[in-house]
């Protein structure tokens, strides 16, 4: 058993890699004092305008730079309404989420029908997205957020807004700064999901990740540390996933479907009454 | 007043975007057949009253959760849990199916408004979570222990019970008691000190505790009383529609409810009007799957549209 989870583990990793992302994004954008509920959404669009990228290129690169567009366009949106308009955070999440759903559902399907997918989707040959992910990023995104004057301006947007307008500079600005690191984020992570992980685009293909980067976030304590430590958390019982299926020990398909979403149940339970949250968050 | 015209106006704007994505991937009868689908004839009407049902149910109990200003984003796990537990009750008849249904979506969602409470673990994210599993609980009961017996389909065996019909249509009494919530639903806010303190709580939490509420407690009603309408949508359509339980059987309904409750500017009686609404969107967006091959998740598109419509122009907050 030990040995089929060991096997199981690098699988684990890269298949964690598009959750990782997204929670190094929705690290950044709540320490400015934004909650987005919309991540959800944002992968799965990019998801798809990558796989349409990288269909009509033939190229990955291209694909990456599509995903990357389409979760930047849906941060644009999030931004617009949370932002500028100061609508509710979770409405404009929710609205959001459905929002990729329905509209990447039609898409696709308007898209399926007119033939314009004659090539295979181009694989990733090699794999920097894995090391940039679990390695780069975090420590870039860490220094910035605490050896940078940048860095403590936006941390300070999620804790005391008032205390940043005062001192002269932009919360807005800095929210939006936040904003689009997500979106390049997130748009990697969705890009990844559809070019490396699956074989193109399925409806929904997201399944939850969204919302499961967004409780390994709190997990983390709106920390980098935190954030590797909860995605490879949650990566190990991921690959104990993959193992039982691998080995179908007596617990039925169905149910550890589930498991992902019952471990991150318990990992907030288990975390959530001992954290303190950014003071301006979602306000 | 204010209020119903930025309703409509908010309705009215995503049927024209809807309408507009049509145009611009040549469907250029997309409106025509999302109306013919929803109103053009008995049997589309039919169909847009009978998923009409689970929406106000679903809408309901978001209107009520969201008046409590608690964030349950779990119908659709409450749904499913009311259907579950109305299929494992219906032997004892009808009636103890649907309190069933309404006890096991309170059940569910207060492990949510519990995990609030005990470990301060934000519900928006718990209730969604619960969605996930309730969806794969369903997935295994239908693949294992409540599979038909020839094992075939990943479906329930028909239920023992179900909803009597409405004349010689396709409608059922489910109808009649939905509407029937929406009034209870309204008779509790309006009515009752029970709902004047759910709202006080929604509206201002630190007053509302200064006049002497149990916000705490307040807070697991509010999540058991919404949790118990989504499972009542849950049990109703699977006493009066399906009559069996399969793998997507929500199909999106709790979410859905969020859009009916939001258009009706979380008023329970307003609540059966948008549900109505898009209980035509629904069933329009079939039939544009059906006869002209256009995504279904149309209908899902529109909720979107309206309820960014209403953040836009409504300055939607959470407890108005």
């Amino acid at each position: 058993m030990i040995d089929v989870i060991a096997q199981a583990l690098p699988l684990a990793v890269v298949a964690s890699t598009p959750l990782l992302l997204a929670v190094e994004g929705e690290t950044v954008v709540e320490r400015s004092g934004i909650i987005n509920l919309g991540i959800e959404g944002m992968m799965l669009t990019a998801a798809m305008t990558a796989v349409v990228a990288a269909q009509l290129t033939g190229s990955a690169v291209a694909g990456f730079a599509g995903g990357i567009a389409g979760a930047l366009c849906i941060g644009a949106l999030f931004g617009l309404f949370t932002i500028v308009r100061r609508a509710d955070q979770i409405v404009t999440g929710t609205a959001v989420n459905l929002l990729a759903l329905g509209l990447t559902g039609f898409a696709w399907r308007e898209l399926e029908q007119r033939d314009l997918f004659t090539r295979s989707v181009p694989r990733i040959t090699f794999d920097v997205i894995v090391p940039a992910a679990w390695i780069i990023v975090p420590i870039a995104l860490a220094i910035m957020l605490w050896n940078t004057s940048f860095g403590l301006r936006l941390r300070a947007c999620g804790e005391n807004p008032e205390a940043v307008r005062a001192s002269g500079s932009s919360v807005d600005a800095h929210r939006w700064i936040a904003l689009i690191i997500e979106s390049v984020l997130a748009g990697i992570g969705g890009a990844y999901l559809a070019l490396a992980l699956s074989s193109g685009f399925a409806e929904n293909m997201t399944a939850g990740r969204g919302f499961i980067a967004l409780s390994i976030v709190i997990f983390g304590r709106w920390k980098l540390k935190g954030a590797l430590l909860g995605t490879a958390v949650f990566g190990a019982t991921a690959a104990i996933q993959y193992a039982l299926q691998a080995t179908s020990r007596g617990v039925p398909f169905h149910l550890l479907l589930a498991a992902p979403y019952v471990v991150t149940l318990l990992i907030l339970c288990g975390i959530a009454g001992r954290v303190r949250a950014p003071e301006s968050l979602g306000k | 007043m204010k209020r119903v015209v930025i309703a409509l106006a908010a309705g009215a704007a995503a049927i024209i975007v809807v309408a507009l994505a049509g145009v611009a991937t040549g469907h250029r009868d997309l409106l025509l057949i999302l109306l013919r689908g929803s109103l053009g004839s008995q049997f589309a009407l039919e169909g847009t009253l009978l998923k009409a049902v689970p929406l106000l149910l679903t809408g309901l109990s978001v209107a009520l959760a969201f008046r409590a200003g608690v964030w349950n984003i779990g119908g659709e796990g409450q749904f499913i849990a009311g259907a579950l537990a109305a299929f494992i009750a219906s032997p004892l008849g009808v009636v103890a199916a649907l309190l069933a249904a309404m006890l096991a979506g309170a059940l569910w969602a207060s492990i949510a408004s519990l995990m609030r409470l005990w470990r301060n673990a934000p519900e928006v994210l718990t209730t969604i979570l619960l969605n996930f599993i309730a969806i794969h609980l369903l997935g295994w009961c239908v693949n294992g222990p409540l599979q038909e017996p020839s094992g075939q389909y990943p479906q329930s065996d028909v239920a023992i019970a179900s909803l009597p019909s409405l004349g010689a249509t396709e409608l059922h009494l489910g109808v009649v008691l939905a509407v029937l919530a929406a009034i209870a639903a309204w008779f509790l806010l309006y009515r009752t000190a029970e709902g004047l303190r759910l709202r006080a709580t929604g509206l201002n939490p630190h007053a509302a505790r200064g006049a002497g509420i149990n916000i705490r407690a307040q807070i697991v009603r509010a999540m058991a009383l919404s949790g118990a309408m989504a499972g009542l949508g849950g049990g109703i359509e699977l006493l009066g529609v399906t009559h069996r339980l399969f793998e997507g059987f929500a199909s999106g309904y709790g979410y859905s409810g969020i859009a009916v409750a939001l258009l009706a500017g979380l008023h329970p009686l307003a609540t059966i009007i948008s549900s109505t609404f898009f209980g035509a969107l629904v069933t329009g967006a079939g039939e544009l799957q059906r006869s002209a091959n256009i995504s279904a998740q149309v209908a899902t598109l529109g909720q979107a549209l309206v309820i960014l419509a209403l953040a836009l122009f409504g300055r939607y907050r959470a407890h108005d």
